[in-house]
C-alpha cells in the first residue's frame, strides 16, 4: 500500500469516528424519543394494561382482546363516523375554500397583504377563545350572532347547538379557523408557479379558468397532496373542538377518536376506569389511517411528472 | 485531537446520561431513591429516624393543644391540581408559607393544574419525590390507591373524625380498603335556587316531595318565574338524579352495563315524569341550553329559580354573570314510591401521600393544617368552597350544602351509577339530551331509544 493510500485511509477513519460521533446523538434522540414509544405502544395494544406506564411485568398478554374490544365500542364508531365526516366534509370545504382564496389573493387584487393575514389570523388566537367565541357569542340562540341575524330578517332562531346540529355546528367552526393555513400552502405553491406561463396562455387567448384548471390545478399537484396528508393528521388528531363543545363529559354528537382515546387512558368523568392496552390499540388504529391516506395520496397525487 | 477527543468524550457521555435515564422504571427507582437518600442531610435523616411513637405522641399532643410539631430540615414536595393564579392555589401557597413558619418544614409546591391526571401515575410508577399531591377521590381510591400510604392511624391519633364529613371518608375507605387520602374542597350535588324568587313566590318551605318540587314551580311559572335552568351537559346528571330517586344506583348502574331499559317500569316511570315536567313548560326558556347559557340565565335575568348541579355551580353564575345571587340548596326531593331520597351526589377532591414518602407524618399534618381550621375555612371562603372540616362554615352563597353532605350516608357518584358504562355513556348521555329536547313523546319512547344503543 503507497504511504499516500494510509494516510488517506487513516483520515477517512477519523472522519468516520467523527461523523458517528455527531450523528450518535441524533440517532439514538431519535431512536429513544420516537421509534421506543412507536414500539411501546404497538406492543402495548396487544396487552392487557391499566396504566400507560406500568412496569412491563404487570401486563398481561391479550391477544386481539384491545382491538375487539374498541371496535365493538358504540363510542369508538361513533367517534370514527365522526372522523370521518370531518375529513371528508370538513376537507372538501377546507380546501376548496383555501384554493379559492389563494388563487384569487394571487391574481393580483388590491390590499392583498390585508387580506392574506385577515384569513390566517384564526390560526394565530388560541383554539380555546375561538371556540368559546363560536359558541358563546355565534351560536348562543337568545343574542348570538346568527340567530340576531336570523330575527332582523323575520326568521325563528335556531337552536344550533341542540344534539341534532351540534357536530355540523362545530365542524364549520372548525373550518372557518382551518382555511387560512391551508391558503398560505396553497399561496406558496402558485406563486412558485412561473409567471411566463400564464403570459403565454394569455397570449394564447386562455381565460382565467382555462388557466385555472390547466396550469395552476395541475401544478399545484404536489402541494394538494401536502395539504391532503396535513389536513389528514389534523383530522386524525382531532381533540380540542371537540372538548370544547361538550365540555364536562363527551358526547356522541362532537366525539372523536382521539377523545375517546383520552378517557379510555385516563378515565372521565364518573369513571376513573382505565384501559391503556385499548387506548394504545386506538392509537395503532389512527396510525394506520394516517398510514393507508398518505400512500392512496401518493398512488394517485404523482407530484413528479411535470417540471417547470 | 485533544478538542476532538473530547468531543467524543462529551456525545458519549451524553448517549450514557439518555440510556441512563431511560432505563426501566424499577432501576429508575432505586436511582432515585438512592439520590434522594444522598441528599438528604445527615440531621434530617437523624430527625426522620426518630420513633414513630414519638411523633405520633407529638402529633396526638399539637392536635390538643393546636401547636405543630418541629420539622426543621424536612422537605415535602407537593403537587397541586391547581394553578397558583386561581384561589385555590393561593391560599394553599399562604397555608404553605405559614406552615413552614410553624414547623421549619420546607414546601415545594409544584403546579401541575388539572393535567395532573395524566402524569401523576407515571410519576408514581418510577418513585419520583413527591410527598403528597391531589386529586380527585374516585382516581385516589382506584387508581393511585397502591402507592398511597395508609393513614388510618395518624387519622385516628389526631381526631380526624371529628374534623370530615364521613360519607367522603367513607368513600374513600370503602373504595380503597383504607384510608387512602384527605378529601378536600368537597362537593354536594342538589337543586341550588335563588332565595329571592321563592321568597317572591311565597314558597316558605323548601320542597321535599317530586308533588311539592311540582307545586313549587307552578306557583313559580304563575308568578312570572321560569322554575329550572338546564345545560345539556348536565342533562344526565339530571335525569340520573331523578332516576335514583325511582329506582337507586345500584339498578342504574346495572341497566347502563347490560341494558333492559324499557323491562323497567321505574325508567318508564322517571322519563315519564321528566316529559311531563317539560310539557308544563317548567324548563326556563331556551333549555336545554348549551353550557353555561341556560345556568347564566339564574344571574342575568334573576327570572330563573334553580338548577341541578353540583355546588360550584353558585360560584360559576355568581362569576359569569357579575351578580350575587341569593343562593339556598336544597336536596333533590323524594319520588313516591321510590327508593332512600336522603342521599346526595357527594365527591371530593383529595390529598394522598405516597406510600414511599420520607416524611409521612410531616405531610399528613400539612394536610391537617390545610383541612381542618383557620387554612380550611379560608380555603371555602377565598375559593367560594365547602369547608372539608364541617365545623367550619359555609360561605352564604353554600347555605345548606353542610346539612346535606352530613345527611349522606351512601353519596351518588356522578351520574349515579350511568358512567359505569364507560363504552356507551356518550351515547346514553345523547338519548338524555334529547329526551329534554322534546325527542320522545312518551317514557316507553325514551327507554327504547336507550335500548337500542345496545
Amino acid at each position: 500500500m503507497p504511504p499516500f493510500l494510509s494516510e488517506e485511509v487513516k483520515k477517512m477513519k477519523k472522519n468516520k469516528a467523527m461523523i458517528v460521533g455527531f450523528i450518535l446523538p441524533c440517532a439514538l434522540t431519535l431512536l429513544v424519543m420516537y421509534l421506543y414509544p412507536v414500539l411501546r405502544t404497538i406492543l402495548m395494544s396487544f396487552f392487557a394494561i391499566d396504566s400507560v406506564t406500568a412496569d412491563v411485568g404487570t401486563w398481561s398478554f391479550n391477544g386481539f382482546g384491545n382491538y375487539a374490544r374498541i371496535f365493538g365500542s358504540a363510542t369508538f364508531l361513533t367517534s370514527l363516523s365522526n372522523m370521518l365526516k370531518i375529513w371528508l366534509v370538513g376537507g372538501i370545504l377546507v380546501l376548496t375554500i383555501a384554493l379559492l382564496f389563494a388563487v384569487i389573493l394571487t391574481s393580483g387584487i388590491r390590499f392583498k397583504k390585508f387580506f392574506r393575514a385577515a384569513i390566517y389570523l384564526p390560526n394565530v388566537i388560541s383554539a380555546v377563545a375561538l371556540a368559546t367565541m363560536w359558541i358563546q357569542y355565534i351560536y348562543n340562540q337568545d343574542y348570538g350572532l346568527l340567530n340576531s341575524m336570523l330575527e332582523m330578517v323575520g326568521l325563528e332562531g335556531v337552536k344550533w347547538l341542540g344534539t341534532d346540529t351540534k357536530f355540523w355546528a362545530m365542524l364549520a367552526a372548525f373550518v372557518f379557523g382551518a382555511v387560512g393555513y391551508y391558503m398560505l400552502i396553497f399561496i406558496s405553491g402558485i406563486e412558485r408557479i412561473p409567471q411566463d406561463l400564464y403570459e403565454a396562455a394569455t397570449i394564447d387567448g386562455a381565460n382565467k379558468f382555462h388557466q385555472f384548471f390547466r396550469i395552476t390545478l395541475p401544478l399545484l399537484k404536489g402541494i394538494i397532496k401536502t395539504n391532503l396528508t396535513f389536513w389528514s393528521i389534523n383530522t386524525i388528531t382531532f381533540f380540542l373542538w371537540s372538548k370544547m363543545f361538550s365540555p364536562i363529559s363527551s358526547e356522541a354528537s362532537t366525539i372523536v377518536p382521539v377523545v375517546y382515546l383520552y378517557d379510555t387512558v385516563f378515565g372521565s368523568t364518573g369513571n376513573a376506569e382505565r384501559d391503556a392496552g385499548a387506548g394504545a390499540a386506538v392509537g395503532v388504529v389512527l396510525a394506520i389511517f394516517v398510514g393507508i391516506i398518505y400512500l392512496i395520496t401518493s398512488k394517485f397525487l404523482k407530484d413528479d411528472d411535470l417540471e417547470f | 485531537m485533544k478538542k476532538k477527543l473530547i468531543s467524543l468524550l462529551l456525545v458519549s457521555a451524553m448517549a450514557t446520561t439518555m440510556i441512563a435515564g431511560c432505563g426501566s422504571s424499577t432501576e429508575t427507582t432505586t436511582e432515585s431513591a438512592a439520590s434522594t437518600t444522598a441528599e438528604t442531610t445527615a440531621e434530617s435523616t437523624a430527625e426522620t429516624t426518630a420513633s414513630t411513637t414519638e411523633e405520633t405522641t407529638a402529633d396526638t399532643a399539637a392536635a390538643e393543644t393546636g401547636e405543630l410539631p418541629d420539622y426543621s430540615g424536612v422537605e415535602l414536595t407537593y403537587w397541586s391540581m391547581w394553578n397558583s393564579a386561581e384561589p385555590q392555589g393561593q391560599v394553599l401557597q399562604e397555608a404553605a408559607d405559614a406552615f413552614s413558619e410553624q414547623t421549619g418544614a420546607k414546601i415545594n409546591i409544584e403546579w401541575k393544574g388539572r393535567d395532573i391526571k395524566t402524569i401523576v401515575m407515571a410519576a408514581l410508577e418510577s418513585g419520583e419525590k413527591i410527598d403528597m399531591f391531589e386529586d380527585s377521590d374516585s382516581n385516589m381510591a382506584t387508581v393511585y390507591k397502591d402507592y398511597l400510604y395508609d393513614l388510618t392511624d395518624m387519622a385516628a391519633a389526631a381526631d380526624y373524625e371529628n374534623h370530615s364529613f364521613k360519607c367522603l371518608t367513607d368513600y374513600l375507605v370503602n373504595k380503597a380498603g383504607f384510608l387512602c387520602a384527605i378529601p378536600e374542597q368537597p362537593q354536594v350535588g342538589g337543586v341550588f335556587y335563588n332565595k329571592d324568587i321563592f321568597e317572591a313566590c311565597g314558597i316558605t318551605e323548601v320542597p321535599a316531595t317530586w308533588e311539592d318540587y311540582l307545586a313549587a314551580c307552578q306557583t313559580m311559572v304563575d308568578n312570572g318565574y321560569q322554575p329550572l335552568a338546564l345545560d345539556s351537559t348536565y342533562a344526565d346528571f339530571l335525569f340520573t338524579y331523578h332516576l335514583d330517586r325511582v329506582i337507586g344506583t345500584e339498578a342504574i348502574s346495572d341497566l347502563a352495563v347490560n341494558g333492559g331499559w324499557s323491562e323497567n317500569e321505574g325508567v318508564i316511570q322517571a322519563a315519564q315524569q321528566q316529559i311531563d315536567f317539560i310539557n308544563a313548560g317548567y324548563l326556563a326558556d331556551g333549555a336545554p341550553d348549551e353550557y353555561p347559557a341556560s345556568q347564566n340565565k339564574i344571574g342575568l335575568t334573576g327570572e330563573v329559580a334553580m338548577v341541578v348541579c353540583a355546588n360550584y355551580v353558585a360560584s360559576e353564575v355568581n362569576n359569569n354573570t357579575g351578580t350575587e345571587v341569593n343562593w339556598g340548596m336544597f336536596n333533590y326531593p323524594e319520588v313516591e314510591g321510590g327508593v332512600d331520597p336522603s342521599n346526595a351526589y357527594a365527591g371530593s377532591n383529595a390529598i394522598g401521600i405516597t406510600s414511599y414518602s420520607e416524611n409521612p407524618q410531616a405531610a399528613f399534618d400539612f394536610a391537617m393544617f390545610l383541612t381542618t381550621g383557620e387554612y380550611d375555612q379560608k380555603m371555602a371562603d377565598t375559593a367560594s368552597q365547602i369547608p372539608a372540616d364541617p365545623s367550619n362554615t359555609a360561605p352564604a352563597m353554600l347555605d345548606g350544602t353542610i346539612e346535606t353532605l352530613q345527611a349522606t350516608v351512601n353519596p351518588l357518584t356522578w351520574n349515579a351509577g350511568l358512567n359505569d358504562n364507560a363504552d356507551l355513556k356518550t351515547s346514553l348521555k345523547d338519548v338524555i339530551i334529547g329526551l329534554y329536547e322534546g325527542r320522545y313523546a312518551t317514557g316507553e319512547e325514551f327507554a327504547a331509544a336507550m335500548d337500542a344503543l345496545y
